[in-house]
């Protein structure tokens, strides 16, 4: 019994130990998830720029492109009945 | 002897009570105070601003998003030239140079220098390595669609606080639910100022907005917004609005109304163009009122497409008035359905006779008019509809062709939904789900407000109005092939007391294909200067939406 409460303190001053000087580390890595974040922020108001329709449209005018003037129909309905 | 081993057992038990007592106080009655002096040495609180929630259109693009930018400051006490650095700060701000010297001299630790600086100018600033100057991360509202949809999106300003806050449209509307709620962290540091594992951001009540998902389709919102500022230009008008909904679910689809503002640079526009005109602003709605009138008189019976009026001869004369056709042009024993054909106001005035004004009331009251329609959009104003008491005759004449009656685009637009739904009225709504930040989604369903006429008025009142289109005033404009139903309108303005025979607001309501609507569209032209008449303003505007509308959703004609 004393030899497990003897061990248990032991156990919890080395673990105490350990995760004491993980600040630094802990730090660091909090420094890089903002990064991360920053950077997904940076990149997200890019690609919602970049595909706004008033980007694309005026992108498309520079680039000559025109709108479609009579639209060409593949499919039309069938009538119900047809004349033989 | 016992009565010093007395003596002494008190004298201890005296001693206990009085550290346990002076313990009580310091670990309980004084313990906040303690822990906040103990959390100050080793801790740290950090304010936690939430995210603002996105608004998104039904193609998940974030028409309303948030972007990283910076708070510029400046700690006084460390820089030593306030005016060469005021001088260099200058161009970046947007600011003279004394106004930032001014405040680089206060006698203070730190001072907010400006707000919302973007990423580039940071890193121009930094360039300069400017002593005493510093950068604290923000986000800022950011519209990537610039102008589209801005009078149904509002913009986010300042409260009083200094603090975001949502005004007009949705931003306003929703503010609380896209605001979200501070919080604190305490973050426990060692000896080094190095964060601490086992008590690391025990973080307190942050909780991020919620984001919203639109019934707002971007390309029929982007179609809508061209081919209106297009034609005011083109007709001269002085303003405009339309909308499309989705008249089986209400779901508002397109918003746009000009003249408009850019919600990035809200602050460089008045109060009044904040406003939404479909909104707020009531008018006479003119011709497109009398499909619902004639739907009245269907539905309860009193009349039938067939029936053919016996008062459309020439002018009708009421109480000391004269009604006139708009075009003075008449036609004795014309049918219900050429009534609205040729958009005839004798005939309406017959209708409206017919239905009587206890009817018409009834009936107005079930289409909403004078109600708020509920549209969630900040800044909904309803006029009401005049007491039944207080109308004479000729108010229930010029009802029925839509003048001497006021209403909102909206209100007109929800009423229609009946005539296009199979007969209920539907609750228009911008918003079609809410996502939380956890992700759960809240779906905001479809409402039916009323069913004012039955199936089969709804169906027979659209094929009058298809027939409208086909063979009105409009059908030189019409989009071959397809089976629309439509009305045009054409109200003149009052002015002073009376009607300015020149000015007009011209409209076109209706929605296609007749046969399964898609969409439900209304446009409203302002005093258009080529032509007053709907039927060459509004009209052509609606077909070519209508026609973009067609050609998006991939509908083939069918005829």
């Amino acid at each position: 019994m004393i030899a497990i409460i003897i061990g248990l303190s032991v156990a919890q001053i080395a673990v105490s130990n350990k995760l004491s000087t993980n600040g630094a580390e802990l730090a660091l890595l909090e420094k890089d998830i903002d990064g991360y974040k920053k950077q997904n922020m940076v990149l997200n108001e890019q690609v919602l720029q970049q595909s706004a329709l008033t980007t694309i449209d005026a992108q498309a005018r520079k680039s000559g492109f025109v709108e479609a003037s009579v639209p060409l129909y593949l499919s039309t309905p069938l009538p119900l009945a047809l004349k033989q | 002897m016992n009565w010093r081993y007395r003596f002494v057992l008190i004298g201890f038990g005296f001693l206990f009570i009085l550290i346990v007592a002076r313990l009580f106080y310091w670990q309980v009655v004084r313990a906040d105070e303690l822990s906040a002096l103990g959390q100050a040495q080793y801790g740290r609180a950090i304010k936690l601003d939430p995210t603002r929630g996105q608004i998104l259109t039904s193609d998940d693009f974030a028409i309303a998003a948030n972007k990283l930018s910076y708070l510029l400051f400046a700690n006084p006490k460390e820089i030593k030239d306030p005016q060469t650095e005021g001088v260099e700060l200058s161009p970046f701000l947007g600011t003279d140079s004394s106004s930032i010297s001014a405040l680089l001299s206060l006698n203070g630790y730190w001072v907010a220098l400006k707000s919302h600086v973007d990423e580039q100018t940071k890193e121009k600033i930094q360039n300069f390595k400017l002593p005493g100057v510093g950068f604290e991360e923000q986000t800022t509202r950011f519209y990537p669609e610039a102008s589209m949809a801005a009078k149904l999106l509002g913009f986010v300003g300042k409260d009083e606080n200094g603090a975001d806050k949502g005004y007009f449209g949705l931003e306003g509307y929703y503010d609380r639910q896209l605001q979200g709620k501070s919080g604190y962290a305490t973050e426990i540091h060692d000896a080094l100022g190095q964060p601490i594992l086992a008590k690391m951001n025990d973080s307190i009540g942050k909780v991020d907005g919620r984001d919203l998902t639109l019934h707002l389709d971007r390309t029929i919102q982007f179609m809508l917004d061209r081919e209106l500022k297009d034609g005011i230009t083109e007709y001269g008008a002085s303003a405009g609005a339309a909308i499309v909904m989705d008249p089986k679910t209400g779901g508002i689809l397109a918003m746009s109304a000009f003249p408009s503002y850019d919600p990035r640079h809200y602050q460089n526009y008045s109060d009044e163009e904040y406003k939404n005109s479909i909104i707020t602003d009531v008018y006479e709605p003119g011709s497109t009122f009398k499909p619902l009138i004639m739907a009245s008189a269907l539905d309860a019976g009193l009349l039938t497409p067939d029936t053919k009026c016996p008062i459309c001869a020439g002018p009708v004369a009421i109480g000391g008035y004269e009604i006139h056709t708009w075009n003075d042009q008449y036609n004795a024993d014309e049918t219900m359905t050429e009534v609205i054909q040729h958009s005839d106001n004798t005939g309406m005035v017959y209708v409206g006779k017919t239905l009587g004004l206890d009817r018409l009331y009834s009936y107005l009251k079930k289409f909403g008019v004078g109600d708020m329609t509920g549209i969630d959009l900040q800044g909904e104003e309803v006029p009401g509809l005049r007491p039944e008491d207080q109308w004479y005759p000729i108010d229930l004449a010029t009802a029925t062709f839509g003048q001497g009656i006021t209403l909102t685009p909206i209100e007109l637009l929800t009423a229609f939904s009946a005539i296009a739904n199979g007969g209920e009225r539907m609750e228009p709504h911008v918003v079609k789900s809410i996502q939380t930040p956890e992700g759960q989604i809240i779906d905001i369903p479809p409402k039916v407000l009323d069913r004012p006429i039955s199936e089969k008025t709804s169906k027979v009142m659209t094929e009058m109005m298809v027939n409208a289109v086909e063979n009105g005033e409009a059908k030189w404009t019409k989009l071959k092939g397809y089976r629309i139903a439509g009305k045009t309108g054409t109200a003149q303005i009052p002015v002073a007391g009376h009607y300015d025979p020149h000015q007009t607001v011209a409209s076109f309501i209706g929605f296609g294909p007749a046969d399964d609507p898609r969409f439900l569209m209304l446009v409203i032209i302002d005093r258009p200067t080529t032509s007053i008449y709907g039927a060459e303003t509004a009209a052509p505007i609606f077909f070519r939406v209508a026609k973009d509308i067609m050609l998006y959703y991939g509908i083939s004609p069918s005829e």
